[in-house]
Parts: structure tokens; sequence; C-alpha cells
């Protein structure tokens, strides 16, 4: 693994976030246009006694670790549209003639996403603070929200890479990335009260345990709640197995 | 043998990986696809062998569909071959792959660059992942975008560029690592006349710096402008070989075109 190769596709991936209006939407817009509207919409409610928590506080406090997790499951469109794109264009072939190897590839593309995950979460952190929707969340809570984000991320590459995989291009691929996010994002995304049936179907779905650890967070748990450390244990295995069935599948099928 | 004592010996005029004295060789490759749907299989390179010395611009010349990609293909490792053996700087492509990879530069025919990047970007990346030192990469990315004439619209997003700028762009991208093995692939089409004499001028220039070129072109012009010696090639077997002169003096003909008809009986801009 070269430090010059990977320092170089981070650095191109990191420029879409600017200069392609997709990955400028998804990434950084979006994110911030669900705080505005919900935290004018919804900030100034008063719910008692809020789904299974059983707190009390303002409903777009309770919203906001939903749209954190859903924010972080929507990177899967860029990486689907970007993975599509540069096969179409011939730019995977082009890579591969070079001395790059697949492991240097499909790291920096972790790594870059890693990055805008972390990018994108301290936005919204930013902007839900200033909305006042961060009163119960401890710092320790809040470090342990981008761990979870950045964990996350993986699944969502995965997520992307499997779409980029089977789709035949990237217009296929914008909208078949929405069998993976639309599922979760009804179900599994915590925004609001469900009947506990649907609790099986979500166990199947990595944001279920990512809004559910962030959701604790955000009502202030404490760390020691060992829900929460066993939400992280199973986004981390669904995380890597996600990752490496994306990264096998794109490679043996998806890079033709 | 490390990278830097290969680039040592390429300076030399030394071929790289045995004692094979060619920079490319081939024998008796066949690339034949066979689907679960396709009734019958089909032979897109089919026992062709030739060798390419070290310093010559050699041509494939055929109609479309010849099986001139499908070759370049296999010798870049994008494809295996179904049957025979291929030497790039003397490296086995099929054991060997990852030194061929640091000997070789490809001009794909796609014009394959990021569209959201500008020409420095592109060529910057494609230098670092080639592990060329960014003052290396800076001197000969300013010194091929003005031979080419894209130091003006350099700092322009790729996706904004015409044509002719975008396949000029996909040659310096394959050029910034300096590279002793060059494939290009069509690397002309669809420029205007004017930009592809600049390109011809260009591709010629290279042979003053001892590059091996290895290129494909339906355009017989070309092959008779820049190609040392052309392989014509038509469905996947090689028709003829030589230097253009000796060819078109063997067969009578006026040009290469000429050639192509004698021996088929059809014009390479027919297709296959």
């Amino acid at each position: 693994m070269k430090r010059q190769r990977i320092f170089a596709f981070v650095k191109i991936q990191l420029q879409s976030l600017i200069k392609v209006p997709t990955a400028l939407f998804i990434v950084l817009l979006l994110p911030v246009a669900l705080i505005l509207i919900f935290g004018f919409a919804f900030g100034s409610i008063y719910v008692e006694d809020y789904g299974w928590t059983g707190q009390s506080g303002y409903l777009f406090e309770f919203m906001v670790p939903g749209f954190i997790a859903i924010s972080g499951l929507f990177m899967a469109i860029p990486v689907a549209l970007s993975f599509s794109e540069d096969r179409e264009q011939g730019l995977l072939k082009r890579i591969n003639t070079t001395p790059t190897s697949a492991a240097e590839f499909m790291g920096s593309h972790v790594i870059s996403n890693m990055i805008m995950a972390i990018i994108q979460v301290a936005i919204i952190f930013i902007l839900t603070f200033l909305m006042g929707g961060m009163k119960l969340i401890t710092l320790e809570g809040i470090i342990l929200s981008f761990v979870i984000m950045v964990i996350f991320s993986l699944s969502t590459i995965g997520f992307g890479l499997i779409t980029a995989t089977i789709s035949k291009s990237a217009k296929a691929a914008g909208g078949i990335v929405w069998i993976f996010l639309l599922p979760q994002q009804l179900l599994a995304a915590n925004l609001y009260p469900l009947p506990p049936e649907t609790q099986i179907v979500t166990m199947f779905m990595p944001l279920h345990y990512a809004s559910d650890a962030l959701t604790l967070l955000f009502y202030g748990v404490d760390l020691s709640n060992l829900r929460i450390w066993w939400d992280l244990m199973i986004l981390v295995i669904f995380s890597l197995v996600l990752i490496l069935a994306g990264i096998l599948l794109f490679k043996k099928y998806g890079r033709a | 043998m490390s990278k830097s004592e290969n680039m040592k010996r390429a300076s030399k005029g030394l071929i790289f990986g045995s004692d094979n004295p060619y920079a490319i060789e081939v024998k008796n490759l066949r690339k034949i696809y066979k689907g679960r749907k396709v009734i019958e299989e089909v032979k897109a390179v089919d026992g062709i062998s030739f060798f390419i010395n070290k310093g010559e611009i050699f041509g494939l010349l055929g109609p479309n569909g010849a099986g001139k990609t499908t070759t370049i293909n296999i010798l870049c490792g994008l494809l295996n071959q179904t049957e025979g053996d291929a030497f790039v700087g003397g490296y086995n492509i099929k054991k060997d792959l990852s030194k061929i990879k640091e000997l070789i530069g490809v001009c794909p025919q796609q014009a394959s660059v990021y569209q959201y990047l500008n020409a420095k970007e592109n060529i910057k990346l494609f230098g670092n992942l080639h592990l060329v030192k960014k003052d290396i990469i800076n001197e000969r990315m300013e010194k091929f975008l003005e031979l080419l004439g894209l130091a003006k619209a350099s700092n322009r997003a790729a996706k904004k560029y015409s044509g002719g700028m975008l396949r000029q762009l996909n040659l310096i991208v394959a050029l910034i690592s300096d590279p002793p093995i060059l494939f290009l692939d069509e690397p002309t089409v669809g420029m205007d006349a004017r930009v592809r004499r600049t390109t011809w001028e260009f591709i010629n220039s290279l042979k003053n710096t001892n590059k091996t070129v290895l290129l494909t072109t339906h355009y017989i012009e070309e092959a008779e402008a820049l190609c040392d010696r052309v392989a014509i090639i038509d469905f996947g077997k090689l028709v003829a070989l030589g230097p253009p002169k000796e060819l078109i003096e063997k067969h009578n003909a006026k040009d290469l075109e000429g050639v192509f008809l004698k021996i088929t009986g059809r014009r390479i801009m027919e297709g296959i």
C-alpha cells in the first residue's frame, strides 16, 4: 500500500464533494436541509411519553438521531453513482492498467467516505446544537456518535458497491440503490414510533443499530448502558460483512 | 527487479525483464468469447504472432471489430487470452503483470479521465498512481500541455472540453509516468484535422525519446505517417505485416487501403 496513491485518490474523492452536484447535495446539503426544515417545523412541539423511551421533550430532538443516521445511509447514493460512472467512462479499466492495487483503490474509497461521514456528522451536530436539539447528549456521547457514523459509513459503501455491481449503468444505479435505502429509511430510522412487529424486519437493517445507538446517546443515556455497545457490536459486524461483500462482488463482477 | 532498476535499465536502452530482445512479443495469441447465449464462438483474436522492437512505432491496422483493442487489452492485462503467450518488456503477461504495469502507459480508445477534475488534476492523479515525484509531474505536465496546446484550458474541468481536447488529455495522462512502452488505442479518433496533425507530430516526437509505441488505428493516413511497421488485422487474423512502404510496393497498391483491399476484397472503413 503506497501512501502517495491513497492520498491522490482520497484527494479527488473529497474534491468531488465540491465539484459533483450529486455528492454535494447528498453529503452536505440534504442533511442541512433536513435539520433546518424539521427544526423549524417541529422545534416547538413538545411531546410527553415519546415512543419506546417514554421520555418527554421537543419532537425535533427525538428526530435528530434518525436524521443523522439517514444522512449517513444516503451516502450510498454517491458511492453507487461514482463507481458506476467510473466504470462507464472506462476509468476503472484505466486505473487497472496502472500499478495501483485493488487494496489501494478500495482502501482510499473507504478512507474518503469515512472522512465524508465525519464532515457530515460535524455539520449536523453544529446545526442541531444551534437549533437547540442537543440538550441531553454528553461530550462522550458526541464522540461515540462520530465513531458510530464512521463505522456505519462502511456499510453504506458496501450498499453502494453492491448497487454498482448489479447496475448496468449509472442511471440504473440511481434507481436500484433505493431498494437498499427505502426500507431502512421507512422502518429503521427511529424517526417515529412503529409497532413492535416491525422489529423482526429491522433486525436485518444496519441503520436500525446506528439510529438506535444514536437515539440512546441523544437521550443522554449513560455510556455504561449495554444496549449501546450491543448496537455498536452488531453494527461493526454488519458493516464489515457489507463492505467485504461489496468489495468482493464489485471486484469479481462489477469492474468490467 | 524494482521499478527504479527497471527505469535505470530503460534509460540505458536495455530491455527490462529478461533476455528477450523485443519490447513486445506476441506468440500465437487467441481470444475466443464463449457465452451461454452465444451459439457460435467469437474469435476476437485468432492466432496472431508478431514482435515489436524497442523504440519502434508499431501499428495495428484494421477495420472496427478486427481485434485491435482486444489485443491491446490482453497485453496490458485487462483481458485474459484463451491461448498463446505474450511478453511486454520481457515479462510474461500471465505471470508478471504487476511488473508490466510499471513499464506501460495506456491511452484507451474511450477518453477515460475524471470529468469533474481539470486537466492538471487528472494528470497529477495518474502521475501519483505511478509514484512519480511531484516536481517531475509538474515539469512533464507543463511541457505536454504546452506541446499539445492545452495549457490555456488546463484549469478548466474536463467535462467542458471538446472531444479532441479530451483525447489529447487522454494521451498526456498515458505519458505522465514517462513509460518506456506505450499503448495508444485509436488515439486520434474524433479529432479534427488540425488537432490530429498536432497529435501526430507529438506522437512522432516520441521516437526521439526511444519509446516503444503500439498504436491501433483504422486511419490509413495515420498508420502511414507514424508507423515504422504495421500489422494489418482482419477478423482477428494477421493478414499482412511490414513497413508501410514495403507492403504498398509488395501488393502494388497506392496506399495501405489498397493493400487491405487487395488482401480482403473490402475497404478498411467498411468495417467487418
